[in-house]
């Protein structure tokens, strides 16, 4: 019997290189402004943020996407279908978890999930058994049988993340998916959301304003503002600074290794989060600064090749988009 | 973590049919307004009536059934009147009195009852079968017109007013319309809500009791004679839901607050109807006259601000349907209601519609 080729079973090169989301010179406009000016991108498979200040287009880019708003012109498709024409398509392999506090009223978390299930197609008996499988994946206990009126904005959170992803879709859309949540509950959505593309191979769109989570998660970048696409890259390339160098904390004072390292002719830096930054062309600059901490008796308490603050890029992007514009 | 819990995985089962999205909305409307008691009393209330009319049925058919000596159109309009109207008539029609005599003394002593007139006539006529007809469809009528008419004005004044405030207050269209579902499926789905618990108490209860009549009656062919009136209660039907669950769930999409559109869907009502009352008072101070006297009602003032009243639209257009009423008599209501019907769901459609337009 002939071997079947390993290939056979892997999408094709060109498959798993086509963009989720593709769009090309998108415009909305309303009666008196313009929400979307010529929005051209493509997203990758992966977990892609979707950044942007307030009034950037973000929320009317994601309810044209679902097929809820009409635009004024251009092209696009998302998941292989045109936009504008295949709304149903789209939406049903698409879960959205709106930023909204919105809830169906008079019934218990389950049962919203259920409702979900069977509005995206699931049959009834099935989508309650669907509905309980997910909300045990996202650590909803006996609360799930409580109205819904009753709950926390966290536990709301959890059941609208719940009802997004109950139909198993392709796509998932997260607006603001981590607000109102502690930090024990934002830590373990983000672990359920990347888990979800590792494991189940999700493709995941998160629109948000909390950039540590962008940083948790996310693979690649986008930037919004005034309706047009200002940056689109992997993480991975916004974090790599310009020039080589190393971040590091130290315990107690910072000052005598800082003027130390000042004296030498280094580039160095506080940072907000007390961390010192040193830029330098210095091939052993971690050597250097070990060196440094001995002579003048610093201990270092970390030490990592220094990165770029995704905050210092979002707003030196929109600034400078802003900057052009105006 | 439950020890049940399996983590993520995938579903790939096979999803129903997109075109019968809407019922899950209906059926989830009708689950949620079951829970509420106020509804349960109300429909148990609603089923009532059919006793009686019931009851009216069984008198009748049990009159033919005995060979009493008079005629089957006497005992008919001697049962039905008693049966609705609780009078004994049978000391006024005598035994064995001749049919124009006992027509002459219903018109006399029922003139108020609706259509009376035309009962009287078809039992003068001599014609089993027709009577029948006639007095199975007037009871029918009668049953649409006054317990049904009142109590689904109470069952849908407490079902409706929250079926799209409360999706507008806590803004679930998101998670409607993220689905794949179109906003005419959830109008759809939302008015048949309404209609159902309309159906419930109305074309339900109606057909039962066709059936009950049937199974009193002599012999099956009964149904040859009668096979109409399943048609006229079906259609009586459509003629009550579709204007008042477009009206209801309209109004239910025109604020948040479902205590405004409860109390605007009552005072649609209250104010039309007490309008039009208000007129029968005028008509009958200038006559001298009892207002509800058949003589002030069909006077031409009453008769050409009738339409003020959407139960009396109601009420005349399934006098028509039953055969009481010529077209050319109702047909200010038919065109009133349709208008109403047509408004009402452009409005709906249009509130639907206005959460994705911003």
């Amino acid at each position: 019997m002939d071997a079947i080729p390993i290939d056979d079973f892997l999408p094709a090169a060109a498959d798993r290189m086509k963009p989720l989301i593709s769009l090309q010179n998108i415009v909305k406009n309303y009666r008196d402004k313009q929400a979307l000016a010529g929005v051209s991108l493509d997203i990758q498979p992966g977990i892609t943020g979707l950044l942007g200040p307030n009034g950037a287009g973000k929320s009317t880019l994601i309810k044209m996407l679902l097929g809820l708003v009409r635009y004024s012109n251009g092209t696009g498709t998302i998941l292989g279908h045109p936009l504008g024409r295949a709304g149903r398509r789209i939406r049903s392999m698409v879960g959205y978890m709106p930023e909204d506090d919105c809830y169906m009223a008079g019934m218990a978390g389950v049962e919203v999930v259920q409702f979900s299930a069977c509005l995206s197609g699931l049959p009834d008996v099935e989508g309650l058994r669907r509905s309980h499988e997910i909300l045990d994946f996202c650590g909803m206990r006996q609360e799930r049988y409580r109205a819904i009126e009753t709950y926390s904005t966290g536990m709301r959170q959890k059941i609208k993340f719940a009802a997004a992803i109950v139909h198993d879709p392709d796509l998932l859309i997260l607006d603001e998916p981590t607000s109102g949540l502690d930090p024990e509950e934002r830590e373990s959505l983000l672990n359920r959301i990347a888990l979800l593309h590792r494991e189940a191979g999700k493709s995941v769109l998160i629109s948000t304003h909390i950039l540590p989570d962008v940083q948790a998660i996310c693979t690649d970048v986008v930037i919004l503002s005034k309706g047009q696409v200002v940056l689109q890259d992997t993480l991975a390339n916004l974090n790599r600074t310009s020039s080589p160098s190393i971040s590091f904390q130290v315990l107690g004072d910072s000052t005598p290794i800082v003027n130390h390292l000042a004296e030498h002719q280094f580039d160095v830096r506080l940072r907000p989060d007390q961390s010192i930054l040193v830029e330098s062309e210095e091939p052993n600059l971690a050597d250097v600064i070990w060196s440094a901490a001995k002579k003048t008796s610093t201990v270092i308490r970390s030490l990592t090749a220094a990165k770029n603050s995704l905050e210092d890029v979002f707003l030196q992007t929109v600034k400078e988009s802003q900057h052009a514009s105006s | 973590m439950p020890v049940h819990d399996v983590g993520y995985r995938g579903w790939d089962g096979k999803k129903t049919s997109p075109l019968t999205r809407w019922k899950i909305i209906t059926y989830t409307g009708i689950r949620l307004a079951l829970r509420s008691r106020w509804v349960a009393r109300l429909l148990f209330l609603a089923w009532l009536p059919v006793m009686y009319w019931g009851v009216g049925f069984f008198f009748i058919e049990n009159s033919i059934n005995q060979d009493s000596g008079i005629s089957v159109a006497e005992t008919v309009v001697a049962a039905a009147s008693e049966a609705t109207m609780g009078a004994d008539i049978s000391a006024d029609l005598g035994l064995g009195g001749s049919r124009k005599k006992i027509a002459s003394i219903i018109r006399r002593q029922y003139k108020m009852v609706p259509n009376v007139d035309v009962i009287a006539s078809a039992l003068e006529s001599g014609n089993e079968v027709a009577t029948r007809s006639v007095v199975w469809g007037w009871l029918l009528m009668t049953f649409f017109r006054y317990p049904q008419g009142t109590l689904i004005l109470f069952l849908v004044g407490s079902i409706a007013p929250a079926l799209v405030s409360q999706d507008i207050r806590t803004r679930a269209f998101l998670l409607y319309f993220s689905r794949p579902i179109g906003r005419l499926e959830y109008v759809l789905g939302k008015l048949l809500v309404p209609v159902a618990f309309i159906l419930m108490v109305s074309l339900v209860p109606a057909i039962a009791l066709y059936f009950f009549a049937i199974m009193m009656s002599p012999d099956i062919s009964v149904i040859w004679s009668t096979w109409d009136i399943p048609l006229r209660i079906v259609a009586a039907s459509v003629v009550l839901v579709v204007p008042v669950a477009s009206i209801a769930v309209m109004l239910s999409s025109l604020t948040q607050e479902s205590r405004f559109a409860n109390f605007a869907w009552f005072a649609v009502w209250a104010m039309g109807h007490g309008a039009w009352i208000a007129i029968l008072f005028s008509v009958a101070v200038g006559k001298g006259m009892n207002p509800f006297d058949p003589i002030v009602t069909n006077d031409p003032v009453s008769q050409r601000w009738s339409w003020l009243s959407l139960y009396n639209n109601l009420g005349d257009v399934q006098s028509w349907v039953f055969g009481f009423e010529d077209f050319s008599q109702i047909y200010v209501s038919a065109i009133v209601l349709a208008g109403i019907t047509i408004f009402s769901l452009v409005v709906l459609y249009y509130r639907v519609s206005a959460p994705m337009r911003v």
